[in-house]
């Protein structure tokens, strides 16, 4: 085979060579400005998405990667391939698509670097035209380093030991041992939420108390079995994941939305709720006056032909929580039911729960205003995220308690305590989730 | 001991309910005279030369097929997207997946029934001259409107499949017209194909409902009038003066101006021109109607499938 090779293809290989020669180099220093290893810097494509990770782009990164890869193998197929053919013409349409992709999701990143160095954002400019030389700058040069905010995502955190406690099951309580819930996203294990065991009696009233990204909704979504968690999880006698099926009607779940169709009837909108939570072992008469005798404990009879979208914020919420109570489920569970409400018309609300809990039910409700509703509570529960981010348990017990357990006088600064630093609490979740391990073990054990 | 709750049956028909219900109070009902404004507007331009010559109906049929597939993505494009968390909450408390977008299958039949029904009446004001001869059922007005339901049917199942898959209106309705753009260029019949992006019609529905448009509008047996249309411009009086013999031009003459001779040359047109998609027989109907009921499953299937991972919609 004659192959002719001529001087502007050397030229064309030897400065390919040199810009990835320089551009690696300066990728290893920058993985080494994050305190990370700088070999990374020599596994092509996943570098770009390791640097996004660090420079807060992890999402763009992954992204990046892909449409990266994937253009490179689009080059790859475009050089093997007739030009004639149709083929080719739907590679050529592909290919721009996958480069206009491509350029979209390098800006974002770039811009993500130029943050984490504190440079301007018109570096763009030279990212874009030329980034070896960049990566070369910014890693070799002494002056360009990324953030101390930057960094500290890499440092290796001290966080709370593992308790060690398990909590019985049995009787009609609600026992939680749950050791861990972690989700898998791009070949990372992140873990949401770990080593949280309590058992809540019937009857109790308990507020969820945490900061954003605690693991509130996971804890509530790991307990109804609705997400899965490495966990014992029982009502009584009966396990919750293994029964899940049966369970689920027993466990009534109110999200924070008001989530209902707005061109329904009041009456239409409980009558299915009831049709799809109720046993059919229900005889129709029976049926119908359970939702006549929902309609008027939550005080929307008079308004049962109304469409929901005329409804007022209270009248709605009402309606939200009326069409899980239909079931009188044991486990009742609502994510946030004041929101949007005034204060008078949540504490209305929150005394109807109150009386819920009273007929022999659990209730956990979420709440960001907590104080305001705190003597109808019976119980709380503190999650906070601790050095590893990680959802933990730092309190559970009575709520007349929980102040002196923090030494706070109130819940807003319990949670001001347990927040971390950055989002202008005290950081201090990993010292009451040892607080609270030492607490329990000193009682014996029991959460 | 385990307490049954409702089924899936029950609960199709619950939702049913629901959808009509919507159908009142969310002014769902739009479609219907949006139907047939469409209708009107596709009828003024197409009917004239509708089922009477080749080009005309396969203009027409081609612009009857958009009408349908317009019709079924506006249906139910939005449908499922708009009340996604609404369907996650549902499903926590029980709520079958097959069982809502079985509700959705009938509610949007019925649609799709009302939608043709509004066309043909449409149509049929416009004076379109619709064949005599039928091929399955015993009108070839029903033959017609069943193909053109099938077809508004099926690309109604394609938009709910859309629908079930994004996550917002606004991705549902930037996606959809390029999925329209993708049924009007590959439907075979109406633009040349070759090769891969031939192959590719086989999968729109389009292809299958023009074509058993055409083949049941006697495509094959029509003249074709395109060469005449062209020389009817010519001036053949010139033509002896551009090089053109006598006696050429004499005859080209008599063929645009003897309305017998016209005739026949454009019947004899029609011939040579004929396509073997578009033969007019009762197999290839119901090739056509399979090949669109075949694509309502396959869409309503991939509909619940996508559906059954709600769960893992994140906030």
């Amino acid at each position: 085979m004659n192959v002719n090779i001529g001087i502007a293809d050397i030229i064309n290989v030897s400065f390919n060579l040199l810009t990835y020669i320089v551009g690696v180099i300066g990728m290893w220093n920058i993985f080494l400005k994050f305190g990370s290893k700088g070999y990374y810097a020599l596994i092509p494509i996943a570098n770009i998405y390791r640097i996004s990770e660090y420079a807060g782009r992890e999402k763009d990164g992954r992204f990046l990667m892909l449409f990266d890869f994937s253009v490179k193998i689009v080059s790859i197929v475009f050089a093997v391939i007739d030009e004639n053919s149709t083929e080719y013409n739907i590679l050529v349409m592909l290919l721009i698509l996958l480069t206009i992709c491509d350029l979209l999701y390098s800006v974002r990143v770039y811009i993500g670097i130029c943050k984490a160095f504190e440079k301007s954002k018109l570096w763009i400019i030279l990212w874009l035209t030329a980034d070896w030389i960049c990566f070369f700058i910014f890693g070799v040069f002494k002056s360009f380093r990324p953030s101390e905010e930057y960094r500290d995502v890499l440092k290796k955190a001290e966080a709370a030991e593992l308790s060690g406690i398990v909590v019985p099951g049995g009787d009609s309580r609600l026992s939680v041992n749950l050791r861990q819930r972690s989700v898998r996203s791009f070949f990372r294990k992140f873990t949401l939420l770990r080593d949280v065991h309590l058992s809540i009696p019937t009857g109790h009233m308990v507020l969820l108390l945490g900061g954003s990204g605690a693991g509130k909704t996971t804890f509530l979504n790991a307990v109804t079995g609705y997400e899965k968690a490495d966990a014992d999880i029982s009502l009584g006698s009966l396990d919750i994941y293994k029964d899940y099926k049966r369970m689920k009607y027993d466990i009534g779940f109110v999200p924070q939305q008001d989530l209902m169709r707005d061109h329904d009837t009041v009456y239409r909108t409980i009558a299915d709720a009831a049709s799809l939570r109720l046993p059919i072992s229900i005889s129709g008469r029976e049926r119908t006056e359970r939702i006549k005798a929902i309609l008027d404990e939550f005080g929307l009879y008079p308004l049962k032909d109304s469409l929901v979208s005329k409804l007022s914020g209270g009248q709605r919420k009402r309606l939200s929580i009326a069409m899980e109570y239909i079931s009188y489920p044991t486990l009742f569970i609502l994510d946030e039911p004041d929101s949007g409400l005034d204060g008078v018309v949540a504490r209305g609300l929150f005394e109807k729960l109150r009386s819920i809990a009273d007929t022999n039910k659990i209730v956990m409700v979420i709440t960001h205003t907590p104080d305001r509703v705190i003597d109808l509570f019976d119980d709380v529960i503190v999650l906070a995220k601790d050095a590893e981010r990680t959802g933990r348990l730092a309190y559970y017990g009575p709520a007349a308690e929980a102040a002196s357990f923090f030494g706070k006088n109130s819940m807003e600064e319990i949670l001001l305590s347990i927040n971390q630093v950055d989002e202008g609490g005290e950081g201090r979740a990993d010292e009451f989730v040892r607080k609270y391990t030492n607490l329990v073990k000193t009682a014996g054990g029991e959460a | 001991m385990n307490k049954m709750h409702t089924g899936r049956f029950a609960q199709t028909f619950i939702y049913v309910g629901k959808l009509f219900r919507m159908f009142i109070y969310r002014n769902d009902w739009k479609v219907l005279p949006m139907a047939a404004i469409i209708a009107g507007l596709v009828s003024y331009v197409v009917a004239g030369n509708l089922f009477r010559t080749m080009e005309g109906t396969l203009r027409g049929t081609f612009a009857l097929s958009c009408i349908c597939i317009w019709n079924g993505f506006f249906n139910s494009i939005q449908s499922v997207c708009r009340e996604r968390p609404i369907i996650k909450r549902e499903h926590r408390s029980g709520l079958h997946i097959s069982s809502y977008i079985m509700a959705h299958m009938i509610y949007q039949g019925f649609l799709c029934i009302c939608q043709t029904v509004i066309t043909m009446i449409v149509l049929n004001y416009a004076k379109a001259a619709f064949p005599t001869n039928s091929f399955i059922t015993s009108s070839a007005l029903f033959d017609i409107g069943i193909t053109m339901f099938l077809t508004t049917y099926a690309a109604d199942m394609l938009a709910l499949f859309v629908s079930s898959i994004v996550r917002n209106t606004t991705t549902a309705m930037t996606v959809m017209p390029f999925l329209m753009i993708f049924q009007l260029i590959f439907s075979g019949g109406f633009f040349q194909l070759q090769g891969a992006a031939l192959a590719v019609t086989d999968f729109t529905i389009s292809k299958w409902g023009l074509s058993a448009l055409c083949a049941e509008g006697n495509y094959n047996d029509l003249p074709n009038g395109a060469i005449l249309t062209a020389m009817s411009a010519m001036d053949t009086n010139k033509l002896t003066d551009e090089g053109v013999p006598a006696d050429v031009s004499i005859a080209l003459d008599k063929l645009v101006k003897d309305p017998e001779i016209r005739e026949a040359f454009m019947k004899k047109c029609g011939e040579l021109s004929y396509n073997g998609k578009f033969e007019s027989s009762e197999e290839n109907i119901l090739f056509c109607w399979f090949n669109l009921i075949l694509s309502t499953v396959v869409f309503a299937c991939l509909s619940v499938i996508s559906l059954e991972f709600i769960d893992r919609d994140r906030r």
